[in-house]
């Protein structure tokens, strides 16, 4: 696995952008326009490896919603470099060898440009191999560090949502000095609930915090009562980030060990992505805290880029769908699709993007990008890409529930989710 | 990443335990009361009565036909046409029209696939052409086995298979599976095959045998759902194995979900990784499902047969009471499937008002959204529940009568025939409890 960061990163970049002007020049020359516009009528085929089926489908719904939107902004505006843009769906099952079958598919059988929108880490690890080996850039939407930790190759890129460890680092500062500073992490005994103990537990020491007790559940506990009374009294802030089915349970039951005296409460929104916070049982989040992706609830302070947003998707003001207020998206993450159509957008138009044999072209455009306003384009927030982690960072959002609703507390900055770089995809080859 | 299920969220939530013992209850109260209920009166409650029948001309070489064409150009969709498997319209044919829809309505409404089935028609069409000899003869030892293989194939390919309902792949297996049928019809007679080794028709005759209708000879016999069984022949032993093998089927393609099931095979439920890394777990679950319900139902029927003092062929007892398995499995069906239905049968509406992904607008649904909202409250997610257990707990009430009134038809005298219920009794009871739990049970994967 690469993980040198001595390599000659400023050079590269440097050749990377001079080589993007160039291009960038070659098409604004008339004769080249002509051209290019003659040549390419043909449709920008994007290859949408969606979930449709198996655990992850009800994502896989709002992933599409939300790709279905951006494309179709994207082409009344005229699509990609004249030419408008085709989304070829493939079900993946929420399955990692099925996954590496449809990247294959997207380059074999339909042509495709690029492959794009794979939300499931476990589905990013089985498919990404196989996307390095026949190069197919391919765009993953999964916020997780599998990308930045250099486990993948050159061909693969994250460019739409931020990771998992630059979330967790980011909201340390605000916990340590607003909640409190004695920490116990409550999570699921496997790897995704071991990044949060780890992630945090580290970000908790660098702001001068400590974590007093980490409780480990296992996956298949359905009852937390017995749980509860290992958390020690001084206990000033509980982090948990329980996920699936027990959710609502785990709430509950903290709720009846608590009474009304609990202590500050912060947790991942991922816990409760797609469910109604007015759900019966959840009445005891009310005055604790969520990190969110993006808010899920319209702000008081909303901005034009985000009613934009919701509107094209159809998102109402509590991120349900407008068509029934009962059908809680999963606003917290399905922004990465649309920022990332975004950005294969514009790494196209950088590298005046004309066909398959510009791939390598249009992952040295998107390595050479570094900021991304707060727009229309990137309505969650600005965003900084690295292009040597292929992996982008943004603001992350830090909710009270107030009344049943999310209301933003703090924004944090884009820099409070740095961490050194752990790999340069640049110095791999095409 | 999490996993989205809010309906199980909500489920975990509500007092199952009081619903699971209502119910074990409901149907431990009906074997306990047809203890004392007179043999006559529980014969009476499955009296047949016949009609005049309708006009009897036989059209079933035309709707046959039109069928076969529907499924022609389904598979033609899913060769060429929408990718997506939610909109696609042979995966939705397949999976939501036929298997989810049409299946328990051939349960009200008797074996309208003898109609339907795409090879019928054909067949017959093509009789003056293929000539009506048949070249060869279903061997009689081989029974219905061929059907229960076909049918195992099918439930491993659903259960199992990395993409069912992948349109591509479902297209190639569809034309296949028609194809060898249609042959073998040729090769050993339509009335053979058809009851003996084609199992979509052979479900859809068991699955007939419950319903108040039937078109006899002499008109629409009807009656209680299950009073075709009570005087039905006895079934072979593959013909019974058959039966037992849907309720198994139905019964592991719910269990396989559970936490229970995922910790056992040592899956973390909380971090599924995909049908591929279980496939050979699911297919030997499956298999070993279908093996154990069979052995246990025989072993039910022989202590039975034991306790009431003999008399009666063991094969003939098997066969016989093997019949009151379907409103289990029925059941088993309406339940398991019935959120499938919820779901599926909007993108079915999708895919009927734009079918071949041209953006057609066929009903005027083009701004339609499928939604799960009724997931996301606790009183539609309990209105679910409770239709889900009521189904179960129905099923197995008329399953416990029905084989109360086959024994009674099989054993000279009432108390011989109380006697022999006491293990199937037994079983459907423990069945009712497995079968509440499976839908108040965690579920992952």
């Amino acid at each position: 696995m690469p993980r040198s960061r001595k390599s000659p990163i400023l050079a590269t970049r440097r050749t990377v952008l001079k080589s993007v002007a160039a291009g960038a020049g070659l098409a604004a020359m008339p004769g080249f326009v002509r051209y290019a516009q003659a040549q390419s009528s043909a449709p920008i085929k994007i290859g949408f490896q969606v979930h449709r089926t198996g655990i992850g489908a009800a994502y896989g719904r709002w992933y599409d919603r939300t790709t279905t939107a951006a494309v179709k902004l994207i082409n009344d505006a005229g699509g990609i470099n004249g030419r408008p843009v085709e989304i070829i769906a493939e079900d993946d099952g929420t399955d990692p060898k099925r996954g590496a079958e449809v990247v294959e598919k997207f380059a074999s059988q339909h042509n495709c440009d690029v492959g794009y929108g794979t939300l499931f880490s476990h589905v990013v690890m089985g498919s990404a191999p196989r996307a390095g080996e026949i190069k197919l850039p391919y765009f993953v939407v999964s916020e997780g560090h599998h990308v930045a930790s250099g486990a993948l190759n050159r061909y693969t890129l994250q460019p739409g949502i931020t990771d998992v460890k630059s979330q967790v680092k980011s909201m340390a500062p605000f916990v340590m000095g607003n909640l409190g500073k004695k920490v116990t992490m409550i999570f699921p005994d496997y790897a995704f609930g071991h990044d949060h103990r780890d992630f945090f537990s580290a970000a908790v020491e660098a702001n001068g915090g400590q974590v007093i007790e980490k409780i480990a559940i296992p996956p298949t506990e359905t009852s937390f009562t017995k749980y509860f009374p290992k958390i020690p009294r001084e206990t000033e802030v509980i982090y948990h980030v329980m996920v699936g089915p027990a959710v609502l349970t785990f709430v509950k039951e903290m709720g009846e060990f608590y009474g009304p005296n609990k202590p500050q409460i912060f947790g991942f929104i991922d816990s409760l992505e797609a469910v109604d916070l007015n759900s019966p049982g959840l009445e005891f989040l009310d005055g604790t805290y969520f990190w969110e992706g993006m808010p899920r609830y319209t702000q008081a302070d909303q901005n034009d880029y985000d009613k934009h947003y919701r509107a094209a998707v159809g998102v109402d003001d509590n991120g349900a769908s407008v068509s029934d207020p009962k059908d809680v998206s999963t606003f917290a993450h399905m922004f990465g699709c649309w920022e990332t159509l975004y950005v294969i957008k514009a790494g196209m138009e950088a590298a005046g993007y004309q066909g398959p044999q510009d791939r390598a072209k249009l992952i040295e455009a998107i390595e050479a990008m570094t900021d991304m306003p707060h727009s229309n384009e990137h309505p969650q927030g600005a965003k900084k890409f690295n292009g040597r982690t292929h992996q982008v960072f943004g603001p992350q959002y830090i909710s009270k529930v107030e009344g049943g609703k999310l209301v933003v507390q703090h924004t944090t900055a884009i820099e409070d989710g740095f961490y050194p770089d752990e790999t340069d995809y640049t110095t791999q080859s095409f | 990443m999490a996993h989205v299920s809010s309906e199980q969220a909500f489920v975990l939530l509500l007092p199952t335990d009081v619903y699971i013992t209502a119910g074990v209850a409901a149907v431990a109260m009906t074997v306990v009361l047809l203890g004392f209920l007179p043999a006559r009166w529980t014969l009476a409650m499955f009296r047949t009565i016949t009609t005049r029948g309708i006009d009897r001309s036989n059209w079933q070489e035309w709707t046959s036909t039109a069928s076969f064409l529907v499924l022609a150009v389904a598979i033609a969709a899913g060769l060429w046409g929408p990718h997506n498997p939610l909109t696609n319209p042979l995966t939705l044919l397949v999976f939501t029209v036929w298997f989810v829809v049409l299946l328990p309505l051939f349960a009200v409404f008797g074996d309208l696939w003898q109609w339907i089935n795409p090879w019928t028609g054909p067949h017959r069409l093509l009789t003056p052409l293929l000539g009506n000899a048949r070249p060869l003869k279903l061997p009689r030892w081989l029974g219905a086995w061929p059907g229960v293989v076909l049918y195992l194939a099918f439930a491993c390919f659903y259960l199992a298979d990395i993409a069912p309902d992948d349109p591509e792949r479902l297209a190639v297996i569809v034309a296949a599976y028609w194809l060898l049928n249609f042959a073998a019809i040729v090769l050993f007679g339509e009335r053979e095959w058809l009851t003996r080794g084609e199992f979509t028709a052979m479900l859809a005759a068991n699955y007939a045998t419950i319903s108040p209708f039937r078109r006899d000879a002499g008109g629409i016999a009807t009656g209680l759902p299950g009073h075709r069984i009570v005087s039905a022949p006895a079934l072979t032993v593959s013909g019974a194995v058959f039966v037992t093998s849907i309720l198994a089927t139905g019964s592991f393609d719910g269990l396989n979900e559970t936490f229970w099931w995922l910790a056992n095979i040592g899956i973390n439920p909380l971090d599924f990784p995909g049908r591929s890394a279980v496939f050979w777990q699911n297919i030997g679950g499956l298999v070993a499902s279908c093996f154990l319900l069979a052995v246990i139902f025989a072993l039910c029927v022989w202590i039975g047969l034991r306790l009431a003092g003999g008399g009666v062929a063991f094969g003939e007892a098997f066969g016989r009471f093997a019949h009151a398995i379907m409103p289990i499995a029925v059941a088993y069906h309406v339940a398991h499937y019935l959120t499938v239905f919820l779901v599926s049968g909007q993108y079915a509406l999708v895919a009927i008002n734009d079918p071949l992904d041209t953006d057609a607008n066929l009903f005027g649904l083009e701004h339609f959204q499928v939604t799960t909202g009724f997931f996301n409250t606790r009183d539609t997610v309990r209105a679910i529940f409770l239709t889900e257990a009521g189904a179960i707990v129905l099923g197995h009430m008329l399953a416990v009568l029905v084989s109360h009134a086959i024994a009674l038809k099989l054993f000279p005298n009432a108390r011989r025939a109380l006697f022999s219920q006491i293990p199937i009794a037994l079983l459907m009871i423990v069945y009712t409890l497995f079968g509440l739990w499976l839908l108040a049970a965690p579920r992952g994967g």
